[in-house]
């Protein structure tokens, strides 16, 4: 530049300084670029697309403009007391009760609509054949609905302030509270979401959101509802320690659950080779750890005396679990794909443990016995512990039965329903879903069948009387057992009962072994040359690996 | 050009039912590196299906299908990333715009920075996209989409393409473009399996074509061999001086001629033999002593070839 020469000393400063800000500005702007390279592909699309959308512009200025209204209002009737009455409170959950109707209505059910609009717009399959994984789709999606929940508490967020002005809210209220709104909210996608890929025919997609929609109502009106009692009450629970450790507990089956969920949604897309199910069954033991885990947290801090209730309770949630999870796994297509079979474990200590973890439904049976017969050891084992220390044997005699009798009609059921299906499977298809249903109907039928036989019995008597005809029946034995009121199983004896349980049970795990047997006789095989060519080529082997005693 | 080991493109006795329809019936052929291949077929004939297998959107009955060697039922999520697949239908998204769009796909293959932006300029220089760049793509003509689709097909240059009746909709002069495109591909060294009804359109372009019905390939090789092969019959038109009827007893009596028919003077026929034997048998009619005034043969087009191979069966 020429006219440099004639600029005074203090002018010669400033391009030095435009330089540096350039540069600055330059590095900032590459960073952000670089951070948004980073981010999932569909969030960036979604984002644009909102933000162009006329309905998502128009939902906001609607929460802000009722932000205001409620603002001004509430301002003018109380008048100049604002400031001195405690009106905090009460405007404080009418934005909650404001921002309820975006988190817990509109970005749930955009969230279940993105997934069907794709396939309305036929972009569905262009997006399954590029290079992002099913994982990354549902994260993607995920993501656009964190973003719009951003820009909805944006729109509340200045009157949220607004309140701190006012008396009698507290900083930590507001935070949890806007914490388990958003929570709440990105809970309601996820599942959205599952759902959004579960139905793909229309008729399936219509009645899915109209039960979509009841649910998101009811969640909306359970969050104004508790969100008004909490800005009420919390400064009660907000001192008591057992608040937090129920709050983590719960934060924890939240996220394992989300997990749960957030595999089961990718595997419903996942191309058919793919492996879906393992890694469901890993998240499965970790939400089974972390559900221990807290359980254990209980137990040292309230000690023996709750030492029997603890193990009721456990192996309760623990069957209805496997239950559900069982009903699913022994459901799956019992066909490993070669893809599956290429990382099938080699030695005999990974055969030996992680087959169970293969897709299948034999080894899905399995797997959920054996996590159950964990449980029901641990819990039995509890018992034991506690009758020791009391000396009184009573009651643990009724609590063995328990155990006992719970975990027979996991294995009959489970196992039940599972050669139900394979049956079935000979002569017509039948699906996932297909296959969870004839479980429930197997459960029903169980249920049903002897009532109606009572019934047709003795059509005159009013109430049924409990009989070794309802030993099908596992949650009525369950309560009176777990009620110990031996009276109540009227001329039938407990111990016939329970002998006969584990009989069928046992009869219903031998059939199963030898279903099983053939499926875990897959060995491992090796890559296709093209395939190992390629990972070669990707990722050149370092010189030595410690080997680990699961591979080799 | 140096072929590689393994074809790009191989089916492998690809079957593909959809309960009693069989769409896709025992088909195997190979395109490789730097071919054009041609997929031709009437309505129903399998094209998209078999098509949509390739592209890893569907399974086979029996049988597989390799790019660059992976099994597209084992490892799709590998075929995936060599291939690019542009169907007979535009995937449009609301309140996007031609850049974005293609933006969204870049990224979606994991096309990053400066590799992206590159990626995205040449496609748009490529399809002749650039003066589009912020149009909506809901406002797109249906050749413009044509145009952006195979831009969204060739975002993460991948060696394979899969073309499902790419020219459809397109007017002449974007039908000429469009061919060039193809041609331009070819010599990148990729793949292409393009399809379409007409063997006119593909035949400059294709080094080979297959002829598809009823999900059954009728022949495959080179357009010149193809024609070659059903190019055994033509057909003629004559004009005499003076009565007909003494030509067509005379034609009567030979036995490589057939359909003779006489209309206003002019006698038309079918003559069994390639072009030699036609002016063997001009030379005959005239040493016969008729006076020919006018004597035509109509070769066979590639539309005839067609029609020759495929007998027009919809399933
Ligand atoms: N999803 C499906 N369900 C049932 N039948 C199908 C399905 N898709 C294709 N078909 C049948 O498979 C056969 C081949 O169809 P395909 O779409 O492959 O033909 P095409 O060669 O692409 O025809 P066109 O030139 O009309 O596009 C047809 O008979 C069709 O009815
Ligand atoms: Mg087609």
């Amino acid at each position: 530049m020429s006219s440099s020469d004639l600029t005074t000393a203090e002018e010669t400063v400033e391009p030095a300084t435009t330089d540096r800000l350039d540069a600055v500005m330059r590095r900032g702007l590459e960073w952000l670029e670089a951070a948004v390279d980073r981010v999932n592909p569909i969030m960036v699309k979604e984002t644009r697309q909102a933000l162009k959308s006329r309905q998502f512009v128009l939902t906001f200025f609607l929460v802000l403009i009722a932000c205001w209204i409620t603002s001004f209002a509430v301002v003018a009737i109380v008048g100049p007391e604002v400031y001195y009455v405690a009106e905090g409170p009460t405007m404080l959950s009418f934005y909650f009760g404001i921002l309820a109707f975006p988190l817990m209505l509109i970005v749930p059910y955009t969230a279940f609509r993105s997934l069907a609009v794709e396939q309305e717009d036929n972009t569905y399959e262009l997006l399954s054949i590029s290079a992002l994984s099913t994982r990354q789709i549902i994260t993607g999606k995920l993501g656009s609905a964190v973003v719009q929940m951003l820009v909805y508490l944006s729109a509340v967020s200045p009157c949220i302030a607004f309140t701190f002005l006012l008396r009698g809210v507290d900083t930590l209220t507001v935070a949890l509270l806007l914490f388990y709104f958003m929570l709440t909210s990105l809970g309601l996608s996820m599942m959205a979401l599952l759902a959004g890929t579960a139905a793909r025919a229309r008729y399936a997609q219509v009645i899915l959101s109209v039960v979509l929609v009841l649910i998101f109502a009811y969640f909306l009106a359970g969050a104004i509802a508790s969100s008004t009692m909490f800005i009420l009450e919390s400064y009660r629970f907000i001192r008591d320690p057992w608040f937090w450790i129920v709050n983590l507990a719960f934060l924890t089956a939240y996220a394992t659950t989300f997990a749960l969920v957030h595999s089961a949604a990718a595997a419903h897309i996942a191309f058919n080779s793919e492996n879906r199910s393992s890694p469901m069954r890993w998240t499965m033991l970790v939400q089974q750890a972390c559900f221990l885990g807290w359980v254990t947290v209980m137990l040292m801090a309230e000690g023996l005396r709750i030492f029997g209730d603890a193990a009721m309770f456990t192996l309760t949630v623990s069957a209805a679990y496997w239950y559900a999870m069982g009903a699913v796994l022994t459901s799956e297509w019992p066909y490993l794909s070669r893809r599956v079979q290429r990382s099938l474990p080699k030695s005999t200590l990974g055969e030996v443990f992680l087959t169970w973890l293969n897709p299948g439904p034999g080894t899905g049976y399995m797997f959920c016995i054996a996590n159950f017969s964990f449980v029901a050891i641990l819990a039995w084992a509890l018992m034991f512990a506690m009758a020791t220390s009391s000396g009184t044997t009573t009651s643990f005699f009724t609590e063995q039965f328990y155990v006992v009798v719970c975990w027979s009609y996991l294995v009959i059921f489970l196992g039940a329903g599972k050669l139900l299906i394979g049956l079935a499977r000979r002569f017509i298809y039948v699906s996932l879903t297909a296959g969870v249903l004839l479980h429930v109907l197997l459960m029903l039928t169980a249920i049903g069948l002897p009532q109606i036989l009572d019934y047709l019995a003795h059509p005159q008597q009013f109430r049924v009387e409990y009989s070794l005809l309802h030993i099908s029946n596992p949650f009525w034995t369950l309560s009176l057992l777990a009620n110990q009121s031996p009276s109540g199983f009227g001329a039938t004896n407990p111990i016939t009962l329970a002998t006969l349980l584990i009989a069928t049970a046992l009869v219903v795990v031998l059939l199963n072994i030898r279903a099983t047997w053939g499926e875990i006789q897959h060995q491992r095989q090796a890559l296709p040359t093209r395939v190992a060519e390629e990972e070669a080529e990707l990722h050149p082997t370092p010189e030595s690996k410690p080997q680990s005693p699961w591979e080799s | 050009m140096i072929k590689p080991r393994h074809p790009l493109i191989e089916l492998r006795r690809l079957h593909r039912y959809f309960g009693t329809t069989r769409a896709v019936q025992d088909m195997s052929f190979e395109v490789y590196s730097g071919e054009v291949f041609g997929y031709i077929g009437p309505n129903g004939a399998g094209k998209t299906t078999s098509m949509r297998i390739l592209a890893t959107l569907d399974e086979p009955t029996a049988g597989d299908a390799f790019v660059d060697g992976f099994s597209v039922i084992d490892d799709p999520d590998r075929v995936r990333r060599r291939l690019g697949f542009m169907p007979d239908y535009f995937g449009t998204y609301q309140n996007v715009n031609v850049r974005e769009y293609l933006d969204f796909f870049a990224r979606a293959y994991g096309l990053r920075g400066h590799e992206r932006k590159q990626a995205i300029g040449s496609v748009m220089e490529f399809t002749m996209l650039d003066k589009l760049a912020k149009k909506p793509i809901d406002g797109l003509s249906k050749g413009m989409k044509q145009r952006l689709c195979l831009g969204r097909t060739m975002i993460h240059d991948p060696a394979v393409l899969i073309l499902d009746e790419p020219a459809a909709g397109l007017d002449p002069r974007a039908r000429i473009e469009l061919r060039e495109m193809i041609s331009q591909l070819a010599t990148m060294g990729k793949a292409v399996l393009i399809s379409s009804h007409i063997l006119t359109e593909l035949a400059e372009i294709c080094d080979k074509v297959a002829i598809i019905e009823t999900g059954r390939l009728l022949a495959v090789g080179t357009v010149d061999e193809i024609s070659e092969t059903s190019e055994t019959s033509s057909h003629v038109r004559l004009r005499l001086l003076g009565n007909e009827q003494p030509m067509v007893d005379w034609f009567a009596k030979r036995n490589d001629i057939s359909n003779v028919s006489v209309n206003v003077g002019l006698i038309t026929l079918t003559h069994e033999g390639g072009q030699e034997a036609q002016a063997l048998l001009l030379r005959e009619v005239i040493e016969a002593g008729f006076q020919v005034v006018e004597f035509a043969s109509k070769q066979k087009s590639l539309e005839d070839v067609f029609l020759h191979v495929t007998e027009g069966k919809i399933q």
